[in-house]
């Protein structure tokens, strides 16, 4: 073993981290450069609102955007108040027991199940069972059971994060402990909340195997009418002009990929700007 | 001498472990009781078994009875014994909102406010009485976050002031408060005894001394002494107390 002695191994230290961070950094930028430079070229406000043309090989990707939109939109809908409901019971109510924290593990263990798993199950319940078919509301509720274990941890995280002496502050006046939970520790836990569900729809928005079987289909000549139509969705759609389709332009492609990835990048920035401004409103 | 509350009995516990050990006591009636006592003498889970904030922690267990008015408070609702049983914390933990939201807050929620009108006068008398109102009333919508300490602790009283209890019950209020702060929240006590009943815990023995009518003295979870504060300060019966007052403890 040599020893280096302290002002070099400080160097080499100093140098190893840096090679770390750049090598974690490159592929994100590179994907995203490569991306854009290919893609930039055909985004126009007639790609973005007109409907497929030519088997796919021209027109627009509208289907797809509004498919995704109102999949992830059922979907929030969907999880936001199921998730808060159950942060705030496992957070505020329910007591530290055995079974407390069994559930707690298996909801943190339930956010590393592999999404193609989520999707079967989608459609076996969904789609088979309750009999909804290939549809929106068949992918959205896929979704949000893909996402609830992730909207409860991050609401929970929220939640007590609220110093707990409020709670005592509120109480010890007399105050319910329902009143409590409505008045200070929600109002105070919200932005963290938001945060994460927006962050969470930038997630689910890009997913593609729990939409494969519920609610995506190859190709819909129109916008879908009702929340039990099969709609397009932009990752099923970016995965069929890739793979299915010969003879695809490419710009096409990177174009429909650009489009997936400045929805949810969007998304992350809204999310990064919100916590800024709640942190800054915050009075404690 | 009407007692106000009356304690029988009562022992209390954390994980099984005795912390309060068969206390017998009683508290007159528009009096300040001050309850001195080193670390773990059991003074504080004393006086958190009064309006059961205790009974939050699960750890925590008790036996025994606790009067108010000889109504057992073990048996009433929670929300109603803490209305009429208010606390102040050793540090001042105004709530997150603007200094009149602060102290409507529990009357709003309590149900207390009959007409919209009468919020203002609630406001105002309880801060008065907290003597805050002089210098917080050409800013009551700021925040409460933003006052000094001595200020903040003094928006707890009003706080707890315009629920309208009839036992306050100070946790050290003043551990965390200079000198000056110290006082201001001293007369407010001493004002506060005309219409309330009170029940001070503190580390500070002179405080003790100064605003209590009557002390009591708690040794590791026991009540070693208790008597009208004059007395005991000058011829405490137990050999323990006159130690711990003197400042030869241990």
């Amino acid at each position: 073993m040599i020893k280096l002695n302290p002002k070099l191994s400080q160097k080499f230290s100093y140098l190893l981290l840096c090679v770390a961070t750049i090598l974690a950094i490159v592929p994100v930028v590179v994907i995203i450069f490569i991306i854009i430079k290919n893609g930039a070229s055909v985004i126009s406000w007639e790609f973005l609102t007109s409907m497929p043309k030519n088997g796919m090989c021209g027109g627009g990707i509208l289907p797809a955007i509004v498919g995704t939109l109102s999949i992830v939109l059922c979907a929030v809908l969907i999880t936001l108040p199921i998730g808060v409901c159950a942060a705030i019971y496992l957070n505020e109510y329910a007591k530290d027991n055995l079974l407390t924290r069994i559930v707690k593990l298996a909801i943190v263990n339930l956010a590393g199940v592999p999404s193609v798993v989520y999707g079967l199950f989608g459609l076996g319940v969904f789609v088979m069972f309750l009999k909804l078919g290939v549809s929106i509301i068949a992918g959205a509720l896929t979704l949000s059971i893909m996402e609830l274990p992730v909207i409860i941890t991050t609401a929970r995280g929220a939640l007590s994060s609220v110093p707990y002496s409020f709670r005592e502050a509120s109480l010890s006046l007399g105050v319910s402990r329902w009143q409590t939970i409505r008045h200070v520790v929600l109002p105070n836990a919200l932005p963290g909340i938001l945060t994460g569900a927006i962050l969470s729809i930038a997630r689910i928005s890009g997913e593609t195997a729990p939409i494969l079987f519920t609610a995506a289909a190859f190709y819909v000549p129109h916008l879908p009418h009702s929340p039990l139509d099969q709609v397009m969705a932009l990752p099923y759609h970016l995965f069929i002009i890739s793979t299915q389709i010969p003879n695809m332009p490419k710009n096409i492609i990177y174009g429909t990929a650009l489009v997936l990835l400045m929805m949810v990048l969007t998304m992350s920035c809204v999310a990064i700007v919100a916590r800024i401004y709640f942190r800054k409103r915050r009075k404690w | 001498m009407v007692n106000k509350i009356k304690v029988e009995n009562l022992s209390c516990y954390y994980n099984e472990k005795c912390v309060l050990e068969s206390l017998n006591i009683d508290v007159v009636q528009n009096e300040i009781l001050s309850v001195i006592g080193p670390a773990n003498s059991g003074k504080t889970t004393f006086l958190r078994t009064l309006n059961r904030m205790n009974d939050l922690d699960i750890t925590y267990s008790r036996k025994g009875d606790v009067y108010l008015d000889d109504n057992n408070i073990f048996d009433m609702k929670m929300e109603d014994l803490r209305k009429r049983v208010g606390m102040l914390f050793a540090m001042p933990i105004p709530l997150p909102m603007s200094i009149y939201e602060n102290i409507i807050y529990a009357p709003k929620r309590l149900g207390l406010i009959t007409r919209k009108s009468y919020q203002d006068t609630i406001v105002e008398r309880a801060l008065k009485d907290a003597s805050l109102w002089n210098e917080v009333k050409d800013r009551l919508n700021s925040s409460a976050m933003r006052m000094s300490g001595g200020q903040q602790q003094r928006l707890c009283i009003a706080r707890i002031l315009a629920v309208n209890p009839e036992v306050i019950l100070f946790d050290e209020p003043c551990s965390g408060l200079d000198p000056v702060s110290t006082v201001k929240v001293e007369e407010s006590m001493l004002e506060l005894k005309q219409k309330y009943t009170i029940v001070l815990v503190t580390n500070n023995v002179k405080q003790a001394s100064r605003v209590s009518d009557r002390t009591a003295f708690f040794l590791t979870g026991k009540l070693v002494e208790i008597d009208k504060t004059a007395k005991l300060f000058v011829s405490p019966k137990e050999k323990t107390t006159e130690d711990y007052i003197t400042g030869r403890f241990g």
